[in-house]
């Protein structure tokens, strides 16, 4: 039988002012007609690459040095750009990882879905609507007519991404490739669409190429799992194996780093000695204007405390209110409430002074966005030391501290890498001595790999310097190995705050259970 | 920086532009030494003398050699809208990043003022000011800065807003930083690249402004070799000899041009994203 999509010895580079740079070496694959081939890599281990590939939309320095790919029979690197058309959409859909961007703003939602239907499958005006309407009820959209109507910013992340499902399947292409389609979505949404997209998958007996950066949530969605590592194929088996018996030390290594609640990372208890306590802390964006008035706040009276030296998870989905937490503690956002602090209370930014800067430190999510690209390592790491009191002269300690050599402290920003940057982040805050280090969703950019390496260096940091985290996440598997207690929070209010210890057990919010519920734990 | 250098003159504006402001910066430096007259030797008998083997621009209504008194004037031309221009981007980005750091009423206050300086043309504002303050090439470069202040407040105004949500700028806030900290070592450096095209490209406007303000008699004061002065001057005599005018317009004219193609050619040059 000829396989749905076939890759042979691709091997592929990009030409760049420093030579030609190697991304795919030899890549071989098969995807049987109504199989789903789970591929998994690291950032910059050439997936997203392949993906053009397979579309035929490399960028013009992409030069094929060798292999052939094949959907069904036709060969896809002979396509003349008239006969490319047809098949993009028509025999080989593609989903995009964010939602927001793969929909025109400008046109309505009936526009773009009957768009795609008029031209590769021939209907007329009417019966590409009709059509749409029922594609649309289809993927679970409540009333499809009035989505029709709509623009794509009228609508939200996960229904589009479920339109954009929704036109891909309409086609009924023979191959649909997704490329992260949930990474952008919170995890409950996400959850959801892996449902449809089985149900879907059932009924039209699709085959997919499913590219994902995530190993747990691959080996669920996917019947196969190839494993993709700078540019080279270093496995591929079975989805159920591929945890249980992993053969390449690379694969072991990725699945080490997945993150499974019931392996706990911190084994010592918490004191019982508040460090922090916040009560009804309500977070203001925008003030009342002449006419009109000031939105509602972003979180509702929460009240969180936090003990000296322990880890508390905060998790929620986009949008819950926990970020909008961390901005208000660190005097970043305007908030009504109480803090205490070190018997202090603290009722605004204006309260904070020095000390509570100093014992409060903040880890922003993007290691990019959170160090001054202007300035080197060096000057970066001495503001803190300046400001608190301490030396320039103990730069290279702190560099130490995060496992970074001396060299790095005449680097600027952009000659480190995404996890280096972060320990750069690190070091920032800890360079002030603090109390508490709040993590705002810190480990969210970076591959698991990383990520593993980053909390390993907190948990050392903390054993050597007893600080206190508020650790703010959306991946509840992750805060269920380090965290002492987990706040959960929805829509601005604290639906759950728990021990660890009683985190599993049935008398958690229902939410909570969907929460836990949605985040795939890998099988095996 | 050479790295900035060699993408510029890899782009024909950009080396275009970077090769007549070598001209311009070697009349500015050594005109006076390589000008073959003095600029203010006059000729009786080679008044209107047109453009030939003794003078090779030709002469004005006095005989004086209009390539040396071309050379010579690009001294006190090019640098004071050099000068008008620093000072006045300057000025400007400094409100224009203070004003985004600060946000809220204050910064709808500055911008509004911004607004309503804006509103008078620069020409007439720099009129204005040098009828204030006197005639004079000094206060010319300062009714032409405090004319451009404003614009630049603006462009800088928007780039920095950008600037101001960046989690550096907030980890600095965070952190206890002062305000001026802030506005100068945080957010101004991120703000460099478009005040920098945005200046070189003004810098083109200074020298036809402090042109139009000596040819209307309140900038540079005669005997002075000043571009805009020596167009002034040949005005009346444009049919007899109207390459007294036509060379100091031309200077004028290619000295604007050369500044905007190297404004274009840094705009290209440091947004390397561009690059295909």
């Amino acid at each position: 039988m000829t396989p749905a999509l076939a890759i042979k010895d691709y091997t592929l580079d990009y030409s760049t002012a420093a030579g030609p740079v190697r991304v795919l070496h030899d890549i071989s694959l098969e995807i049987a007609p109504g199989e789903v081939l789970g591929l998994v890599g690291e950032s910059g281990s050439g997936k997203s690459s392949l993906a053009w590939a397979l579309m035929r939309h490399l960028p013009d320095n992409a030069r094929e040095i060798a292999g052939s790919l094949h959907l069904g029979d036709t060969d896809l690197q002979r396509l003349s750009p008239r006969e490319l058309t047809n098949i993009r959409g028509r025999q080989l859909g593609m989903v995009f990882q964010d939602p927001s961007t793969a929909l025109n703003p400008t046109l309505t939602i009936g526009r773009q879905v009957t768009e795609t239907l008029i031209q590769h499958r021939g209907l007329s005006q009417r019966e590409a609507n009709a059509l749409a309407i029922d594609l649309l009820g289809h993927v679970e959209l409540r009333d499809p007519a009035a989505i029709m109507r709509r623009y794509p910013h009228e609508i939200s992340g996960g229904e589009k991404q479920r339109v954009i499902i929704a036109t891909a399947f309409g086609c009924r292409p023979d191959v649909i490739l997704f490329d992260e389609p949930t990474t952008a979505l919170d995890v409950i949404t996400g959850a959801r669409i892996l449902k449809l997209f089985a149900r879907l998958r059932e009924e039209t007996g699709v085959a997919a190429l499913y590219i994902s950066h995530d190993l747990a949530l691959v080996t669920r969605v996917a019947d196969r799992v190839a494993v993709l590592k700078r540019g080279r194929l270093v496995e591929q088996a079975p989805a159920a194996d591929i945890f249980r018996a992993p053969q390449h030390a690379d694969t072991q290594a990725l699945v080490q780093a997945v993150p499974r609640p019931e392996r706990r990372l911190v084994h010592d208890k918490s004191s019982d000695d508040v460090l922090l306590a916040a009560s009804d802390i309500e977070v203001h964006y925008g003030r009342a204007k002449l006419f009109g008035h000031a939105p509602p706040p972003a979180t509702r009276r929460v009240a969180l405390d936090v003990r000296a030296g322990e880890i508390l998870g905060l998790v929620g989905e986009s949008g819950s209110g926990k970020s909008s937490m961390a901005r208000a503690l660190t005097g970043l956002a305007r908030f009504s409430g109480k803090v205490r602090f070190d018997n202090r209370v603290i009722t605004g930014a204006r309260d904070m002074n020095a000390a509570y800067r100093r014992d409060v430190q903040i880890i922003f999510q993007h290691p990019d966005a959170s160090l001054n690209p202007r300035q080197k390592v060096g000057e970066i790491l001495s503001r803190p030391l300046k400001l608190y009191g301490g030396s320039t002269a103990e730069i290279p300690r702190l560099l130490e501290q995060v496992r970074l050599p001396d060299s790095y402290a005449g680097r600027w920003p952009h000659q480190l890498s995404g996890g280096e940057k972060q320990r750069v982040a690190i070091a920032r805050a800890f360079a002030a001595r603090p109390k508490l280090v709040i993590c705002d969703e810190i480990t969210a950019p970076l591959d698991v790999s990383v990520q593993a390496q980053i909390i390993e260096l907190l948990l050392a940091l903390r054993a050597a310097t007893g600080t206190a985290f508020l650790f703010i996440t959306h991946d509840l598997n992750l805060i269920r190995q380090i965290a002492h207690r987990i706040a959960v929070m929805r829509q601005g209010e604290m639906v759950d705050l728990l021990p660890i210890e009683d985190f599993d057990t049935d008398h958690v919010h229902p939410y909570t259970s969907e929460l836990m519920a949605a985040s795939p734990v890998p099988i095996g | 920086m050479t790295e900035l250098f060699i993408r510029l003159i890899r782009r024909p504006q950009g080396l275009v532009g970077v090769a007549l402001l070598a001209l311009i910066a070697i009349a500015c430096l050594f005109g006076p030494a390589l000008a073959p007259y003095a600029p203010e030797k006059i000729d009786f008998l080679g008044r209107f003398r047109a453009p030939g083997w003794q003078n090779w621009l030709g002469a004005d209504q006095f005989g004086r050699d209009i390539l040396s008194r071309l050379m010579v004037g690009a001294r006190s031309t090019v640098p004071m809208a050099l000068v008008a221009t620093l000072a006045g981007s300057a000025a400007g980005a400094i409100i224009g990043v203070g004003s985004a750091y600060l946000g809220g009423r204050i910064d709808e206050a500055i911008m509004r003022t911004n607004d309503a300086v804006m509103a008078i043309p620069g020409l007439l504002m720099a009129l204005l000011l040098v009828s204030t303050l006197g005639n004079g090439a000094g206060n010319a470069v300062v009714a032409i800065a405090v004319a451009y202040a404003p614009g630049m407040a603006r462009v800088t105004r928007s780039v920095a807003l950008n600037i101001r949500n960046q989690d550096y700028v907030k980890a600095a806030i965070a952190r206890g930083e002062s305000a001026v900290w802030i506005i100068f070592r945080e957010m101004l450096p991120n703000v460099m690249a478009p005040i920098v095209i945005e200046s070189t490209i003004r810098v083109s406007f200074a020298v036809m402004l402090f042109a139009t303000l000596s040819f209307l008699g309140v900038g540079a004061q005669p005997p002075a070799s000043e571009w805009g002065l020596m167009v002034a001057d040949a005005r009346q005599y444009m049919y007899q000899a109207p390459w007294g005018l036509i060379a100091p317009s031309a200077a004028i004219a290619l000295t604007a041009i050369a500044f905007n193609l190297l404004g274009d050619g840094l705009r290209d040059a440091l947004n390397p994203k561009d690059e295909r």
